[in-house]
C-alpha cells in the first residue's frame, strides 16, 4: 500500500514540478528514503526479539544463568525477604535507628496487615524466579543442542522452581502453581493451589533434579544446583512435612556423598570460602568491578555495620536479638562468629564503632570493610548461604531420633558440635541424652544455634509447632500466624479469585 | 548537491536585478497615517506596494516615506483596522485614517498548515502575540504561556534551562509520550526550550480536536504552532532587548532549628525507642541548611535581531544569550541561540526560504536529590567543624534519613550537560493557476547531549566517601527529518469562500544514546576527563536507539458562505512504524466543524447589542503514537542484573520478563466542542464560552497484572482504558482608551476541567503509583475506573491518639499514643486496607489567569495574575521519613507532644507504628494565586531619541512570581509528575521569583 502511495508521489512529482531544483532537492530526498523497501518496517533497536530466542545452546545457557542471577534480587535476598523469613523471629529485631524503615516492626510484632509492601515484594520475586524457570522448561526441550547438557539445564531449572516454591509455601501456605509460561491472557488469572499440591510439586521438581543434576561441576561451573543440592533440599521439605523416613533417607544419602564441615565456623562466612566442603548451595554474588548492575546484591548492606569510615555504609537491620545473644552455650565459638559486638575488632581487623546504633550485627553476612568499592553496594560479594550440610547433619538427626535411630541422631548432632567446638576443650560437649523429647529439644536448640541469622529459625519453630511458645510473648498467635497473609494487591488483582489466608 | 547550490547563487543573482529594476521610475511618497476616530497616530501600519512585495511600515509617529511609481496603489494594513488601498496619482503626501475594524473578525490565526481569519475558524484556537511573550523577559517560551489561555496548564519545573510541563484541557494521554506538539515553522518538536522567546512571532493553541485533528498522529495531548518572526519590508531594523535581573526563593518553609530539632528528636526516638537519641539537646539555632546552600542568583538575558527586507528577499538574523543562575550554588545555564531566516522571491509565483537555528547550551547541574537532602539534614550538624573537616551526622546517630551533610554532596558534585542542536526548514513555494499554492517543505532536527559526570575521591563525612574516582559520559543523540508537501486552492466567488488543502508527510525519528564510564581517571585539568585514562578493567559501556517513522496523508475543505455560514472538514490518515505488522497500520483522523456568525445576518443589523456574535461546534478525532517502539514484540532481557556468577566469574544470563498484548492499536480520541464568541460595545468588550468534551478510547496503557505472573514489573500494556476530559472555558477581555489617553486591556479567563477514567480494562482493579522516595515505598496514588487519574489515595485520619486507655479501646490496639487515628470506614472493628479510601485529585479542576496592560503617555505598565484552584498535593517531602529527617517549624509548633497537645498533627514519631502508610495528613490543598508577573517600562521621548538615532528605547523593570498565596505547606505547589504520579512533592525545585531591570532598544 505504501509502495503504490509512493509510487503516484513519484509521478506526480515527475511531472509538475520537476524543474525548480528546490522542490527537485526535496522529492529527491523524498524519495531516496522512501523507496526503501518498507520505510515504516523498522526492526526493535539494540533488542533481540524472544522469537528469534531458544534457537541454539548459548541462548538455553544464557537463560539458565538468568535464572541463577535473579536469585540475588533485592526481593530474593534483602528487605522482603527479611521481613517474611527473619525479623519476625525471636533471634532477630528491625535495628538501625529507631525511626528506620519502622515497617519492620509490624511483622515483628505480629500487627502486620496484608497491605504492607514486603510481602508483594517477596511473594512478587519468588514468582519473578519461577518465571524464568519456567521458560526454561518451556523452551529448552526443543532447541537443538547437546542432549545431556540440556537435560542437566532443565533440572537446573526444576531444582529452583522448588526451592522459590517452598519459599513460597512456607510463607504464604498454597498458592497459585504456574509451572508453564502462560499462553495467552486466559491462563493469567488462577487459583490458590493447596499447600499439599504445592508440596507434591516441589517434591517432583526435586527427585526429577536430582536424578539428573551431577554431584560436582568443574571449576567453571561452581554454583550452580548439584545433585546434592537437590537431595539436601528435598530432605529439608521433608522434614517441613514431618515426613520422616524421607528426610532420614535423603539426608543418609547426602552424607555419602563427600561434603563435610567447614573446620572453621567464622571462616566459612568469608568470602574467601564461598563454595566450601560444607555447601550444599549457595546464592552467587559477586562485585564485578566497573559493572554495578551486575553487583546487585543488597543482602550483606542491608544488614551491614552503619556508621563505619569508609566501610560503605552498612544499613544495620536485623540484628541479633538479646535472645540469641542469650541461646549459646557458654564458651559456643559461635556466638562470636554471628554477632558483630559494638566495639569489638574482627579477626579480619575490622574495629567495629562503639557509636553503632545497635549493640550487635549479624556477622554471617559481614564482609571486611577494606572490601568496599566506592559506588557499589557494600559486601555486594557475600553469597547467601542457602543450604549448608550441618542443616543436613541436623535434619539427619531429628528424624533419626523421629525413626528412634538414637545413636544415629546423636552422632549426627555430635558431628555439628565437634565442629563448633574445634580444638577447643570443656565447650560445648558431646549430647548424650537418650530420651527422644530430650533429644529433639536439643536438637532444636542446635539449630537454633548453628543457623542462626540464616533465615531458619522462623519457619524452623513454626514448623515446631512452638509458635506460641517462643513467639507468643511477641504477639504470634496459633491458627492465624503460622502463615502470613496474600498480598492485598495480589487478591485485588485476581478479582477475589485468590482467597486471603484466615484471620487476615 | 553542488549544481543546486549553483542555481541558488543563480537565483539570488537574479533577484537583485529585479530589485534594480523596481527602482526606476519612482517618487517618494510621505505622509501620516492615524486612526479614524481619535484621530492617535499609527506605528507599524504597513504600507505597500500593491501587486508588490515592496513595503514599510510607519515609525512610532505614525510617519511613512516610501519609493513607488507615480502611478501605484498604497496598500496600508493593520491589525484592527480595514486595510485602505490608496492611487498615489503622482502625490508625494498623503495622509490616511484608518477605520478601526472589528477587529476580532480581521484577525489572523494560525491553524495546522495554514491560516484561517479568526471568524472562519471553527474550532477552538488561541493566539498570543509575539510581544507578549517576549515582553515578559521570561527565560523559556512555554513559562510565559502560563495564565495567558484558558484551558491551558503550565506547571514550572524551577531548574534552570527545563521546560515547564503543558497540559491542554486535562491530561489527554497516560502512557508514551504525554508531550504536547510543538510545529514550529512545520517541523515537530516535543519541547521548544531552544527558541530564545524573541524570535517567536506568534503561538496559536490547537486546543479542540477538531483543529488539532489534521496533525492526527502526536495531536492527542494538544499541538502549539509557532511561527517565528521573519524580515519585515523596510529598511534594515535592528533590535536590542536585554535585562538584567535576580532570583530568590519566595515562600520559602521554615525548618527547625537545632533546639527544636533535638527536642522532637528526642520525643520520636523516646515513643519509637523509650531512649533519648540526644542526651544534651542543648544546640542552640544550629545550622540553616537552606540559608547555607540557596542564593540568590543572577540572570542576564541579551537579545538582538536585525531584519528587513527588499522587493525580492526578507531577512531576519538573531543572536541571543542567556545566562541564568540556579538558586543553589554552582547551578548554572547559558545558552547561545542564533537564527537565520531567509525568503526569496524568484520569480512571480515562486518563493523560496529557509530558516535555521543553532543552539549550544551549557549548564553545570545541581545534585539531583539536594532538594530533599536540604529540606531531611539536620540543623545540629554544622557546615564545617572547627577544624574544617564537615560536620557529620554520623556522631549522632542520626541514622539514614539525614545521614548527609548538604554542602560536601554540593562540592563534590561536578555534573557539565553541554547541548547543541541544528534546526530548521527550507521550504519553495509555488503559486499558479491563481487560486493554487503549491508548498513543499523539509526540516530537520539534529541535537547532541553529552552529559559528563566526575566524582572525586574524598571523605566528607561516614555517609559520603568515595574511595575511586568515577567518570561518567552520556551522550545522546537525535537526527529527526519531517517532510512535508501541500498543495492549497483558495477562491472566492459570489457569497462563497472556499478553501482546499491536500497534503502529504513523512517523518523519522533517530535517538542514540550511548552511556560510559571508568574510574580512577586523574583529574588536573579539563583534558584529562578521558575514559582512555580510566582503569581499563573498570571501562564500561552500553547504548541503545530508536527508530521510528510515519507517513501521512491529509485533507481539508473550509467552506464559507456570505461571510455567515461556515464548514470545515478534515480527514488525516497516518501510518506509524509503531504498529507496523499488526492489524491497525493506518490511523485515520476526520474531524468537522461548523460556524454560524449570526451578527452578519440581516435581521441582527440594527440591534447594537453585539458587535460580533458567533456560534461554532466542532468534533474531531485525534490519535497517539507516542506508544513505545514495537510494544507487542517481545523482547529478550540481557541486563546486567541477569548476570550469573559460577565460580566468581560472570556468565552472561538473559531472560524474558515482559508479557505483552497479542495486537496493540491506535490511541484515539474523540473531542467535541461548543464555543460562542460574542462582541460588545464596538467590540471593546469580547466574550468566549467553550465547552468540551475529549473521551480517549482504547488509551495505551500499563495495566497491573498478577505478581504470580512473575515479570519485572507486574503490568502489562495494551489498548485498556477509557477516560474523558469535561470542562468549560470562558475568557472575557476589555479593551478602551479614555478621553485622556489611557489606554487599556484587561482580559480574563477561567478553565474548568474535570478529569474520569471512564473505563480499564482490568476492571476494577486499581493503578497504585507514586512509591519513590516515600517512606517503606508507599503508594499514595490510585487509578481507577469511576474516578480521576492519579487519585490521592489512603487512609482518612481522624484524629490523634491522646492516651494509652484511647489507643487500648480503639481499633488499632498496636499504636501508641501521638499515633494518626485512622477512621474504620468499613466498621469492622479493625484498620486495614479495606479501610482506605480517596483523599485528593491532584489534576487541578480549576485553571485561571487575568492579564493586564496598561499604557498612558510614555509610560506603560503589565500585571498578570494566574493560579489553580480545586487540587490537591501530597505532602512527600514531610511524609517521607527513614530516620530522625529535620522537622518544619510548622510541624514542630503543633505536634502532639503529650495529651491534649494536638488533634490534627501526629506526635515527631511521624514515621513510625502504621503512621507512615499513606494518609488525609499529607494531602493538602494545592491552590494558589500568583501575581505571575509585573511590569512597569517608560518608552523615552522621541525628541530625545532620534538626537542619537534612535527610533525607540524603552526602560523595564519587571517581576515575575513576586507574589504568591497558597495554604500549601511546602515549598511550592505546583509540583507535577507523570499522570498516574502527579502532585507528589519530594524534591521538587523550590519557587523562586525574579525581578529584572531592562531595554529595549530599536534603531
Amino acid at each position: 500500500m505504501i509502495k503504490t502511495n509512493l509510487i503516484q508521489m513519484k509521478t506526480y512529482f515527475n511531472t509538475s514540478i520537476q524543474r525548480w531544483c528546490a522542490v527537485g532537492l526535496l522529492s529527491t530526498v523524498l524519495l531516496t528514503t522512501s523507496c526503501k523497501k518498507s520505510f515504516l518496517d523498522i526492526d526493535p533497536q539494540g533488542q533481540q526479539e524472544s522469537e528469534q530466542f531458544w534457537k541454539s545452546q548459548e541462548d538455553a545457557t544464557k537463560a539458565v544463568n538468568g535464572m541463577y542471577a535473579n536469585l540475588r534480587t533485592w526481593n530474593n535476598t534483602a528487605f522482603p525477604a527479611l521481613a517474611i523469613e527473619s525479623i519476625p523471629s525471636d533471634e532477630a529485631d528491625k535495628g538501625s535507628t529507631a525511626t528506620d524503615a519502622t515497617f519492620f516492626n509490624l511483622y515483628d510484632t505480629f500487627t502486620v496487615t496484608s497491605t504492607e509492601g514486603s510481602f508483594l515484594g517477596f511473594w512478587t520475586g519468588q514468582y519473578q524466579n519461577i518465571n524464568l524457570t519456567n521458560q526454561v522448561l518451556d523452551n529448552i526441550p526443543a532447541i537443538t543442542m547437546d542432549e545431556s547438557l540440556k537435560a542437566r539445564y532443565l533440572a537446573e531449572a526444576k531444582f529452583i522452581r522448588a526451592y522459590s516454591y517452598f519459599r513460597l509455601v512456607r510463607a504464604f501456605g498454597g498458592v497459585p502453581l504456574r509451572l508453564t509460561v502462560p499462553k495467552d491472557q486466559t491462563e493469567y488469572n488462577i487459583p490458590r493451589a493447596t499447600k499439599e499440591e504445592v508440596y507434591a510439586q516441589i517434591e517432583k521438581d526435586l527427585d526429577e533434579a536430582a536424578s539428573v543434576l551431577p554431584q560436582a561441576y568443574g571449576t567453571n561451573d561452581i554454583g550452580r544446583a548439584t545433585k546434592g543440592a537437590a537431595i539436601g533440599l528435598h530432605a529439608k521439605v521433608a522434614m517441613y512435612q514431618q515426613k520422616w523416613a524421607d528426610a532420614l533417607s535423603l539426608t543418609n544419602q547426602v552424607m555419602t556423598m563427600g561434603y563435610s564441615l567447614f573446620p572453621d565456623f567464622e571462616k566459612g562466612f568469608r568470602t574467601q570460602n564461598k563454595n566450601n566442603s560444607e555447601s550444599l548451595f549457595e546464592v552467587q554474588c559477586e562485585l564485578l568491578p566497573g559493572n554495578k548492575d551486575a553487583s546487585n546484591s543488597q543482602y550483606s548492606q542491608v544488614q551491614g555495620v552503619p556508621g563505619v569510615v569508609g566501610g560503605g555504609g552498612g544499613w544495620g537491620f536485623n540484628v541479633p536479638s538479646d535472645a540469641l545473644n542469650t541461646a549459646f552455650e557458654t564458651g559456643d565459638p559461635r556466638r562470636d562468629a554471628t554477632i558483630l559486638y559494638r566495639g569489638e575488632t574482627t579477626p579480619q581487623g575490622d574495629k567495629i564503632p562503639t557509636t553503632t546504633p545497635n549493640p550487635r550485627y549479624n556477622q554471617k553476612s559481614y564482609v571486611p570493610f577494606s572490601m568496599w568499592v566506592s559506588g557499589f553496594n557494600e559486601g555486594a560479594q557475600q553469597n547467601v548461604k542457602v543450604l549448608r550440610f550441618a542443616d543436613i547433619l541436623l535434619i539427619n538427626a531429628e528424624a533419626a531420633n523421629e525413626m528412634g535411630n538414637t545413636s544415629l541422631a546423636l552422632s549426627s548432632l555430635n558431628k555439628v558440635r565437634a565442629r563448633a567446638r574445634g580444638t577447643q576443650t570443656g565447650i560445648l560437649p558431646d549430647v548424650t541424652a537418650t530420651d527422644k523429647t530430650a533429644l529433639k529439644t536439643a536438637i532444636y536448640k542446635e539449630r537454633q544455634v548453628e543457623l542462626a541469622l540464616e533465615s531458619d529459625r522462623y519457619f524452623d519453630v513454626i514448623r515446631q509447632g512452638r509458635g506460641t511458645e517462643v513467639f507468643g510473648p511477641k504477639g504470634w498467635k496459633a491458627g492465624k500466624n503460622e502463615i502470613w497473609p496474600v498480598p492485598d494487591q495480589e487478591i485485588e488483582r485476581s478479582g477475589g479469585l485468590l482467597t486471603q489466608n484466615p484471620g487476615y | 548537491m553542488k549544481r543546486i547550490f549553483t542555481k541558488i547563487s543563480v537565483f539570488t543573482f537574479l533577484s537583485l536585478l529585479f530589485i534594480n529594476a523596481a527602482f526606476a521610475q519612482n517618487i517618494t511618497v510621505k505622509g501620516k497615517v492615524s486612526d479614524g476616530q481619535d484621530q492617535t497616530t499609527l506605528p507599524a501600519v504597513s504600507v505597500m506596494i500593491k501587486g508588490s512585495t515592496t513595503g514599510i511600515q510607519t515609525d512610532v509617529n505614525g510617519n511613512y516615506s516610501i519609493s513607488a511609481p507615480g502611478n501605484a496603489t498604497l496598500v496600508f494594513t493593520y491589525i484592527g483596522y480595514t486595510t485602505q488601498e490608496i492611487p498615489v496619482n503622482n502625490r508625494t503626501a498623503i495622509n490616511v485614517s484608518l477605520a478601526s475594524s472589528s477587529q476580532q473578525l480581521e484577525q489572523v490565526v494560525v491553524v495546522g498548515y495554514g491560516t484561517q481569519r479568526k471568524v472562519d475558524v471553527t474550532g477552538s484556537v488561541a493566539t498570543i502575540k509575539g510581544e507578549d511573550i517576549s515582553k515578559q523577559a521570561s527565560t523559556n517560551p512555554v513559562s510565559a504561556l502560563q495564565g495567558k489561555v484558558a484551558g491551558v496548564s503550565v506547571t514550572n519545573v524551577g531548574a534552570p534551562g527545563k521546560s515547564p510541563k503543558i497540559t491542554i484541557r486535562g491530561t489527554g494521554t497516560i502512557y508514551g509520550n504525554t508531550n504536547v506538539l510543538y510545529v514550529v515553522d512545520g517541523v515537530w518538536y516535543d519541547d521548544i526550550n531552544f527558541l530564545n522567546p524573541a524570535d517567536i512571532a506568534s503561538i496559536s493553541v490547537l486546543k479542540d480536536a477538531s483543529s488539532q485533528s489534521i496533525y492526527g498522529i502526536r495531536a492527542a495531548n494538544g499541538v502549539v504552532l509557532v511561527t517565528t518572526v521573519r524580515g519585515k519590508n523596510g529598511d534594515p531594523t535592528i533590535n536590542y532587548n536585554g535585562s538584567i535581573g535576580i532570583q530568590r526563593v519566595t515562600n520559602g518553609v521554615k525548618m527547625t532549628n537545632g533546639q527544636e530539632y533535638a527536642t522532637a528528636v528526642n520525643e520520636a526516638t523516646m515513643i519509637a525507642a523509650d531512649s533519648l537519641l540526644l542526651k544534651n539537646p542543648n544546640f542552640g539555632k544550629g545550622t540553616n541548611w537552606y540559608d547555607q546552600v540557596l542564593r540568590t542568583a543572577m540572570v542576564t538575558n541579551h537579545q538582538i535581531s536585525i531584519n528587513g527586507a527588499s522587493e525580492k528577499s526578507s531577512y531576519n538574523f538573531s543572536l541571543g544569550y542567556l545566562n541564568q543562575d540556579g538558586i543553589v550554588e554552582k547551578n548554572n545555564y547559558k545558552r547561545y541561540t542564533a537564527r537565520l531566516s531567509n525568503d526569496f522571491q524568484i520569480f512571480k509565483g515562486l518563493k523560496i526560504g529557509y530558516n535555521v537555528t543553532g543552539v549550544s547550551s551549557t549548564s553545570s547541574d545541581a545534585p539531583t536529590t539536594i532538594f530533599r537532602g536540604l529540606y531531611s539534614a539536620a540543623p545540629i550538624i554544622p557546615v564545617f567543624n572547627p577544624d574544617g573537616s564537615y560536620g557529620d551526622p554520623a556522631i549522632y546517630k542520626l541514622g539514614n534519613g539525614s545521614a548527609t551533610n548538604p554542602q560536601a554532596t554540593m562540592d563534590f558534585f561536578n555534573q557539565t550537560n553541554k547541548f547543541y542542536k541544528a534546526t530548521g526548514n527550507v521550504y519553495a513555494e509555488l503559486k499558479f493557476a491563481k487560486h493554487f499554492t503549491f508548498k513543499t517543505s523539509a526540516g530537520g532536527d539534529f541535537s547532541q547531549e553529552e552529559v559528563r559526570s566526575y566524582t572525586p575521591v574524598y571523605n566528607a563525612t561516614v555517609a559520603q566517601v568515595s574511595n575511586t574516582s568515577i567518570l561518567a559520559i552520556d551522550r545522546i543523540e537525535n537526527r529527526n527529518w519531517i517532510l512535508e508537501n501541500t498543495l492549497t486552492y483558495d477562491n472566492k466567488f459570489g457569497d462563497h469562500s472556499l478553501t482546499v488543502l491536500a497534503g502529504q508527510t513523512a517523518q523519522r525519528y533517530r535517538s542514540y544514546t550511548i552511556n560510559a564510564s571508568g574510574n580512577n581517571v586523574p583529574y588536573n585539568k579539563d583534558g584529562d576527563l578521558y575514559l582512555s585514562l580510566a582503569d581499563a578493567s573498570s571501562r564500561q559501556i552500553t547504548d541503545k536507539g530508536s527508530v521510528n517513522t510515519a507517513t501521512s496523508y491529509f485533507g481539508r475543505v473550509n467552506y464559507g458562505f456570505k461571510n455567515k455560514y461556515l464548514l470545515n472538514a478534515s480527514l488525516r490518515a497516518d501510518a506509524a512504524s509503531q504498529f507496523f505488522g499488526g492489524s491497525d497500520l493506518w490511523g485515520y483522523f476526520p474531524s468537522i466543524g461548523a460556524g454560524w456568525v449570526v451578527s452578519n445576518e440581516e435581521f441582527m443589523k440594527d440591534q447594537e447589542v453585539f458587535s460580533n456574535l458567533k456560534l461554532r461546534g466542532s468534533w474531531g478525532k485525534v490519535g497517539n503514537a507516542g506508544v513505545p517502539i514495537n510494544p507487542s514484540t517481545q523482547t529478550v532481557d540481557q541486563s546486567a542484573g541477569l548476570i550469573a556468577f559460577f565460580n566468581g566469574q560472570p556468565n552472561t544470563g538473559a531472560g524474558i520478563r515482559t508479557l505483552v498484548p497479542p495486537v496493540i492499536f491506535w490511541e484515539r480520541s474523540a473531542g467535541t466542542d461548543i464555543g460562542l464568541e460574542m462582541g460588545f460595545l464596538s467590540n471593546r468588550l469580547n466574550v468566549e464560552v467553550d465547552y468540551y468534551n475529549r473521551t480517549t478510547q482504547q488509551a495505551i496503557f500499563d495495566i497491573p497484572i498478577l505478581g504470580s505472573l512473575g515479570t519485572e514489573n507486574s503490568t502489562l500494556i495494551g489498548n485498556q482504558a477509557d477516560f474523558r476530559n469535561r470542562g468549560y472555558e470562558f475568557v472575557a477581555s476589555w479593551s478602551d482608551k479614555t478621553s485622556n489617553g489611557l489606554t487599556y486591556s484587561i482580559s480574563a479567563n477561567v478553565g474548568i476541567n474535570n478529569n474520569k477514567v471512564l473505563n480499564v480494562t482490568s476492571g476494577a482493579n486499581p493503578i497504585d503509583k507514586g512509591g519513590a522516595g516515600l517512606t517503606s515505598g508507599v503508594l499514595p496514588t490510585r487509578t481507577v475506573a469511576g474516578q480521576a487519574i492519579g487519585m490521592f489515595y489512603g487512609y482518612q485520619v481522624t484524629g490523634i491518639f491522646q492516651t494509652a486507655q484511647e489507643v487500648t479501646a480503639s481499633a488499632q490496639p498496636d499504636a501508641k499514643p501521638g499515633d494518626f487515628i485512622y477512621a474504620d470506614n468499613n466498621g469492622d472493628g479493625t484498620i486495614d486496607g479495606n479501610d482506605r479510601q480517596y483523599l485528593g485529585n491532584p489534576n487541578p479542576k480549576y485553571s485561571y489567569g487575568v492579564n493586564t496592560n496598561f499604557a498612558y503617555k510614555n509610560f506603560d505598565l503589565t500585571l498578570d495574575i494566574q493560579g489553580v484552584a480545586g487540587v490537591d498535593v501530597y505532602n512527600g517531602n514531610l511524609a517521607a521519613r527513614f530516620g530522625n529527617e529535620n522537622y518544619t517549624k510548622d510541624f514542630f509548633d503543633n505536634r502532639w507532644h503529650g495529651p491534649g497537645t494536638s488533634n490534627s498533627y501526629p506526635s515527631a514519631n511521624m514515621s513510625g507504628g502504621r503512621n507512615y502508610l499513606a494518609n488525609s495528613f499529607w494531602v493538602e490543598s494545592g491552590a494558589y494565586v500568583r501575581l505571575r508577573n509585573i511590569q512597569l517600562g517608560y518608552t523615552l521621548p522621541e525628541m530625545m531619541t532620534s538626537k542619537w538615532k534612535i527610533k525607540k528605547l524603552r526602560v523595564f523593570a519587571n517581576a515575575q512570581n513576586a507574589v504568591n498565596f497558597f495554604g500549601y505547606k511546602g515549598f511550592s505547589p505546583e509540583v507535577g509528575g507523570t499522570p498516574t504520579n502527579a502532585g507528589v512533592d519530594i524534591n521538587v525545585y523550590p519557587l523562586f521569583a525574579t525581578y529584572n531591570l531592562g531595554v529595549n532598544l530599536t534603531f
